[in-house]
């Protein structure tokens, strides 16, 4: 009874949504507000019946309601509550319903906190962002129901979910990933409404800014949490694997980071129009270009558990209509748009631009990684496969000219920027960078020359962030402290010091780990002692391990730096009696400038023990490099410019501090 | 009006990536190409698994169509397959295995030599014996450079010892109906 209100519920936001596509677009077309002010409840009634549905789901996996064919492929009577509630979205029905959630609590979102944008904005945004989403709820209805019944022949139990799935960073990363994918929802529903009204204007970007910051945001932390979930749950010590569907997730994010840089030219300089609008356009067909990839089963990939044509078919035609459309629409109306500002060659406009530049390239680069194996095979080439250090190559030549410009255009001020004003500033950054560098990188017993240009280049990065902040303050009235002046600094200023700070951390543990692991493979047997960088393993014993839905076992290793005991590693292999699938725990201990990483690996015939033992340098510091650059994405959405009442009464008068990106 | 031109790139590319995302659609992802197609048999010297005085190269491929197996005791599949490599053989087909071993691992194997040699016994008088004789790669390096990834893999290899198909996966009647049959009674020949 409760699939079948939620199947109804889904059917009525779909006729709620056409409604909204509708409506209020004929309302803006023809300057009727009634029809334009209908789109506000639509789109918060859309999402209501759009949430019972997706209550309705989750509730049928807490009754263990196995008739359902999505709850039987996907949950298990022993399975811990909370993992039933993220089973909903632990297969493709139901992880397109989450997509689908989310997207609505988007345009929920846009309705209730648009009150200072003009009406007819709303209601073209609104429609925008429904002629979207009529096409999920198509999807979702016809070609992937999570609704549908196993009757009359339904299993006592269900085939439990994928152990792979069944931890603490699976219960939030997909919803964290799906806020950002689909958070790009919103920007490129402005961007198609403004190409529609042909009205792109610095107002235009300041709406649409706040909105990038938001999907950004968790699209970072959701990008960070995947990484996170990597490294613990599949046991071989990585963090990024270049795998097709983290690639798909990476795009966006790139394109994302470009768009939010460019629109904060195009706030304040009124140029780079037409770029900013594509990068609107290219950050949501990103997303869902990784949203096919991952669903269709094109690529092969441990993260896509679903492989249908027919679906795939029906994303593919989804994303023609889609993409197709606006890029279709961007090609007639960019070349109308004209940028009024000037500037030199050596200016901050120029530095953005060039930064917006090699993120684009890097974006092919992905792009072109994850596609050119599939391209190959369908020229008749042979199969390919393009791996890791293809990507670790072009991303280290692209990082160097990145970081230059990330230090240097900060610096740099708007229209115009002689060189030789920065000349010294720059040269001492630069030394005081490499000299850091040099001493840090020979402290160590091995040399690693890419390690120390990734450790030089955050180094360079943090100096030129804190001549930053001087440089701002030291433009203030004498008469304040040093506290006075840095607190006048705007939250927006201080998301970018956070970000930036944050990039520059997340690369010291990039570098540190690249350069520095150390890894052993190592067989032992109680007793064994090993020696790896410094620290004395024991492997102490192996127990055994019952679980709700899992039998295995958990060796016990106890570690000691010199005489300090550091603690007790607990690494386990779990056995899914259901899907009978094997499981590596890894047992971690964390620490600021290393884990020490031990994953458990096969018995050996003779009675030892496979062990897998890592030091992984600085590792923490990328994930706290992520939340730190997150932490600014939000510091800069909690600016005063972006909050809505204000947006009215005062447009940001000229004079007023410039606020830097 | 010119200008527009630029600004359709971005659609073109899009189609452009679209068409290959849709062919891509049909093709299934377990057929692999093998770069090895339709060149020689890599050289190698190995020896025989049962007796490893007996050693073979890329000659014992030469003049005749062979069909080369790479399986091993502890693979599930294989054992699956081997009462229709049987089959086969009796039909006349000449299949060459090529036994490729987990357990002999200097750091993970558990297994010495002559305990291998007698599952290997064990399993074929069980399940039945397709193999004219059993090329066994000793340090798996063979397996990298014929570019198997894993067990079972059939190779087709024609008269003048050139690979003109590569399965990954179980052989069966209707695998072999399908793909192997039409090209196994080409290169047969009059």
């Amino acid at each position: 009874m409760l699939a079948e209100l939620g199947h109804f519920s889904l059917v009525l936001a779909l006729f709620l949504s056409i409604l909204m596509a509708g409506y209020p677009l004929w309302g803006a077309t023809t300057g009727q507000s009634s029809l334009m002010a209908s789109a506000r409840p639509l789109a918060i009634g859309v999402f209501l019946f759009t949430a019972f549905s997706y209550f309705c789901l989750t509730q049928s996996f807490l009754d263990d309601d196995f008739s359902i064919a999505y709850v039987a492929h996907n949950s298990n009577s022993l399975l811990p509550w909370y993992y039933k509630i993220t089973a909903v979205w632990g297969g493709h029905e139901g992880s397109f319903l989450l997509w689908v959630l989310i997207f609505t609590a988007w345009s929920a979102a846009v309705a209730l906190f648009s009150r200072s944008i003009p009406l007819d904005m709303v209601a073209r945004v609104l429609s925008v962002l429904s002629l979207v989403g009529i096409g999920f709820y198509l999807y979702v209805l016809i070609a992937s129901n999570p609704f549908e019944r196993l009757l009359p022949f339904y299993p006592v139990d269900g085939r439990d979910l994928n152990p792979l799935l069944q931890d603490f960073g699976m219960i939030i990363h997909p919803p964290m990933l799906y806020m950002g994918y689909v958070g790009f929802s919103v920007v490129f529903a402005f961007a198609i409404a403004a190409l529609i009204n042909g009205r792109l204007d610095s107002t235009w970007a300041r709406w649409s800014r706040p909105w990038t910051l938001a999907a950004w945001v968790f699209l970072t932390l959701g990008i960070a949490l995947g990484s996170w979930w990597a490294y613990n749950e599949l046991g071989w010590g990585g963090w990024w694997f270049w795998d097709p569907v983290e690639n798909a997730s990476f795009m966006p994010w790139l394109v994302g980071t470009a768009l939010l840089h460019s629109l904060a030219v195009t706030e304040k300089r009124k140029v780079f129009k037409s770029w900013t609008v594509l990068l609107a356009i290219a950050a949501f067909s990103l997303s869902l270009l990784g949203t096919f990839l991952v669903r269709s089963g094109i690529l092969v990939s441990v993260h896509s558990f679903a492989s249908d044509p027919t679906r795939g078919l029906f994303i593919l035609g989804l994303l023609v209509v889609v993409i197709g459309g606006s890029l279709l629409l961007y090609a007639l109306r960019a070349p109308a748009l004209t940028s009024v500002g000037r500037y030199e060659v050596m200016s901050r406009e120029t530095m953005l631009m060039g930064n917006n530049i090699l993120l684009s390239a890097a974006t092919l680069v992905v792009l072109l990684g994850t596609l050119l194996p599939l391209v190959h095979k369908e020229l008749g080439l042979g199969s390919i496969s393009i791996g890791a250090p293809f990507f670790n190559q072009m991303f280290t030549w692209l990082i160097v000219p990145f970081v230059a410009l990330l230090s240097i255009g900060p610096l740099s001020r708007w229209k115009n920027q002689p060189l030789s004003a920065l000349k010294n500033q720059l040269l001492f950054a630069f030394l005081l960078a490499f000299f850091t560098t040099v001493l840090l990188g020979f402290a160590k017993d091995k040399v690693d020359y890419t390690a120390m240009l990734g450790l030089g280049l955050s180094v360079w990065v943090l100096i030129a962030t804190v001549q930053e902040v001087r440089q701002r303050i030291a433009g203030m009235s004498a008469s304040q402290g040093v506290m006075a002046k840095l607190s006048a600094l705007t939250p927006s200023h201080w998301g970018m010091v956070a970000g930036h700070l944050g990039f520059a951390m997340m690369l010291v543990g990039i570098a540190m780990v690249s350069g520095y692991s150390e890894e052993r493979d190592l067989r032992m047997s109680p007793g064994d002692q090993v020696e790896l960088a410094g620290y004395h393993i024991t492997f102490v014993g192996v127990e055994r391990l019952d679980g709700p839905n899992y039998e295995g076992h958990v060796a016990h290793l106890d570690v000691y730096e010199g005489e300090r005991h550091i603690g007790d590693l607990a690494a386990e292999k779990r056995f899914y009696t259901v899907q009978r699938t094997v499981m590596t725990e890894a047992s971690v201990d964390i620490g600021l400038t290393r884990d020490l990483y031990v994953a458990l690996g096969e018995q050996l015939p003779d009675g030892d023990w496979a062990v897998r033992a890592y030091v992984k340098p600085f590792v923490r510091w990328i994930w706290a490099g992520a939340l730190l650059m997150a932490i600014g994405g939000l510091l800069s959405m909690s600016d005063k410019r972006y909050r809505m009442a204000r947006l009215v009464e005062a447009p940001v008068s000229g004079n007023q501090q410039e606020v830097a990106v | 009006m010119k200008r527009i031109g630029l600004f359709l790139l971005p659609l073109a590319l899009f189609l452009f990536v679209t068409l290959f995302l849709l062919q891509g659609l049909y093709s299934d992802p377990r057929e692999r190409e093998s770069s090895l197609l339709e060149r020689q048999v890599p050289a190698f010297t190995l020896p025989d698994v049962m007796d490893e005085t007996t050693q073979y190269n890329a000659q014992v491929f030469q003049g005749q169509v062979t069909l080369l197996n790479v399986w091993g005791t502890w693979c599930v599949t294989c054992a699956i397959e081997l009462p229709f490599l049987t089959q086969l053989k009796e039909q006349g087909v000449r299949i060459v295995g090529l036994y490729y071993e987990q357990d002999l691992d200097p750091d993970f194997g558990g297994k010495s030599l002559p305990q291998i040699q007698q599952s290997i016994r064990d399993k074929l008088s069980q399940l039945g014996d397709p193999y004219e004789f059993n090329i066994f790669d000793v340090s798996r390096d063979y397996s990298i450079d014929l570019g198997v990834t894993g067990a079972p893999e059939t190779f087709l290899i024609d008269r003048e010892g050139r690979i003109r198909l590569h399965h990954v996966g179980d052989l069966n009647p209707r695998i072999w109906e399908q793909k192997f049959l039409p090209l196994y009674q080409e290169l047969m020949g009059p």
